[in-house]
């Protein structure tokens, strides 16, 4: 499973970073605009990309689809918790003034503008102080719905 | 190269990218997430036994992404981005500290919330994860209101002009 899985990984990295790029998403100033309302196109293609994946994603689960290397489909529903809003407003900050986020910043880099890499290396910054902390309290917590799982099988 | 225009429509990428994210899910039954991958290069770069070797190369593979539409749309030149803030008379210095200390919030609130813009806010969005909507609700709030306070103080939302072009420091 191991080496399928890396190109495959490989291959959606690269697909995602393509749509990112070429719909300009790794642009300080797309998101700016939007942000303040100057275009619409960024909560547009957001919307279209929920509008494809949630039916489909519906569909696929009630059927009890078995995914290629992942087992039953299993979608994860967590119930709201505090941290969820509380990391969402300061990472919403962070957003509005950086004008990026996790995976448009390696695009940018890659789209030659420079700035980039101050992004990148603040972010990998943020997310180690957070484990951290976590690690420090000696508290663990379960994966989000965002991020990679530990799929028990 | 112009193989593809500067910049493709959201009716193309939009599709595109919720075909991405099922197809993610139908291959590993995993979110097309990025903050995820970050924690997995972490992992990696500290040699942990425990990483996942594949989100490591999902994450290089972004940066290849970006670089491949980049060369066949818009053309790729070394230069610094974030032009709006240069257009409003910031220096390169207070840039970069704004976006580094922006970017350090950012890395530490996707972490506490559990993922990022695509974590959450397309896939779990996605998976009708009642979480998911709500930090992608208050992050996306959030971000409306503290641009509206940094074009206020600033300025900095003067320059962009009614149709959507940026305009030049007066």
């Amino acid at each position: 499973m191991k080496n399928p899985m890396n190109v495959i990984g490989g291959l959606f990295g690269a697909g995602f970073g393509f749509v990112l790029a070429a719909a300009q998403l790794n642009e300080y100033d797309t998101i700016h605009k939007t942000l303040r309302f100057a275009e619409w196109d960024v909560f547009l293609l957001m919307g279209l990309a929920i509008g494809v994946s949630l039916p489909l994603l519906w569909v696929l689960e009630r059927r009890g689809t078995t995914t290629v290397f992942g087992g039953r489909l299993s979608l994860s529903r967590s119930r709201i918790e505090r941290h969820h809003i509380v990391g969402g407003a300061l990472f919403g900050t962070g957003w509005a003034l950086a004008g990026t986020c996790p995976a448009p910043a390696l695009a940018m880099i890659s789209s030659g503008a420079m700035y980039g890499t101050i992004a990148v290396t603040g972010l990998f910054i943020g997310l180690w102080l957070r484990d951290r902390q976590v690690e420090r309290a000696a508290v663990s917590v379960p994966e989000g719905d965002g991020e990679h799982r530990v799929l028990s099988r | 190269m112009d193989i593809l225009p500067d910049r493709l429509p959201w009716y193309i990428t939009g599709p595109a990218l919720g075909v991405l994210v099922v197809g993610l899910f139908l291959i590993a039954n995993q979110p097309l997430g990025a903050s995820g991958a970050y924690v997995q290069t972490m992992k990696a770069a500290r040699r942990d036994t425990d990483t996942v070797g594949w989100r490591v190369w999902y994450f290089g593979g972004i940066f290849v992404g970006g670089l491949l539409a980049t060369v066949l749309g818009r053309g790729f030149e070394w230069r610094r981005g974030y032009d709006a803030m240069s257009a409003a008379g910031w220096s390169p210095g207070v840039m970069a500290v704004v976006v580094f200390l922006a970017a350090i919030i950012m890395g530490y609130g996707a972490r506490m919330a559990g993922g990022c813009t695509s974590g959450h806010g397309i896939c779990g969005t996605a998976q009708r994860s009642p979480a998911s909507w709500a930090t992608t609700a208050t992050f996306v709030g959030t971000a409306i209101v503290v641009t509206f306070i940094l074009t206020s103080l600033t300025g900095l939302g003067d320059l962009v002009m009614s149709d959507g072009s940026l305009g030049v420091q007066p």
